[in-house]
């Protein structure tokens, strides 16, 4: 089996190299491009350098610790876009929700606040669907992050009844199974170092 | 477009207050941390809005974009850093039974 896989997954990861370091060099490039908005040539060549120069020293912070014992190379060119672009006027709508109910239980006279700390484990492979849970679960309705390990999150919630959004009596919350959904894609992973 | 950009400025200014009023009213650091958390990050982003429409579409407005994107990711990865600091330094969680005592 590992045999097999050797020789497509170290051709597939030369391509996500690549695909990664013209993704990177460009965005950087265009942002260079905004923030000077400058149009004349020593400008743009200066820019490119500076990309470049940038990918190339980035290179090594790119290649994560292994997950369950497979080394990965994370690129934001593996991503399932489509999906993410779905996701993120979802998650706008759920923060602008999370704010009225902020708003509402600050601004009520009694306070109405119940803090309770809640656990839940999910696994997601890419390491950016993991940031992308933790940072949704802390910007929608009264759920923060207090702790991530591996795959175990540790929730507080503001009043009990918001832990629903993120823990269900059976199986998992909304929030765990949107975001498992959307980012449930294996990143490319490095060959064995054996 | 210069109401809709001081209605967007309004909104904003709203949820910096409230989350503001909130830091003052809420009983320990962790529910302080929602307030902050969420209210500071879409006051921030309504703003913003606010300002890109008043400014139209210029350079200046995607310099604001940017700020956006950026503070979309920004707010809750430090929210999230403070509080796992205050947990690893063993803050207990304020609950309703220990604080009527």
């Amino acid at each position: 089996m590992a045999a097999k896989t050797t020789a497509p997954s170290t051709h597939s990861r030369k391509r996500a190299e690549i695909v990664h370091f013209v993704f990177l060099t460009s965005a950087l490039f265009v942002f260079w491009f905004i923030l000077s908005g400058k149009t004349e040539a020593r400008y743009l060549i200066i820019g490119f350098v500076t990309a470049l120069a940038i990918t190339v020293a980035a290179r090594p912070l790119l290649i994560l610790p292994p997950d369950q014992g497979r080394p990965y190379w994370l690129s934001l060119w593996d991503l399932p876009w489509p999906r993410v672009a779905l996701y993120i006027p979802w998650l706008i709508w759920q923060i602008i929700v999370a704010n009225i109910q902020m708003a509402m239980i600050i601004l009520h006279p009694k306070l109405p606040v119940d803090p309770k700390v809640v656990q839940f484990r999910k696994h997601i492979s890419h390491p950016v669907g993991r940031l992308a849970l933790a940072n949704s679960i802390t910007l929608t309705p009264g759920t923060i992050t207090l702790d991530l390990e591996e795959d175990g999150y540790t929730i507080h919630c503001l009043q009990g009844g918001f832990a629903g959004g993120v823990v269900a009596e059976d199986g998992e919350g909304v929030m765990p199974a949107k975001v498992g959904a959307v980012f449930g894609v294996e990143p490319v992973s490095t060959t064995r170092q054996d | 477009m210069t109401y809709l950009a001081v209605f967007f400025l309004v909104a904003g200014f709203f949820f910096i207050l409230v989350g503001t009023v909130g830091v003052l009213r809420l009983p320990d650091f962790f529910t302080r941390m929602h307030a902050v958390g969420k209210c500071d990050t879409l006051g921030m982003l309504l703003c913003l809005i606010g300002l890109m429409i008043y400014e139209g579409a210029s350079l200046v407005s995607l310099k604001l974009l940017y700020i956006w994107v950026f503070l979309l990711m920004a707010n809750p990865t430090a929210t999230h850093v403070f509080c796992r600091a205050a947990l690893k330094c063993g803050l207990k969680p304020w609950t309703r039974m220990e604080g009527q005592g």
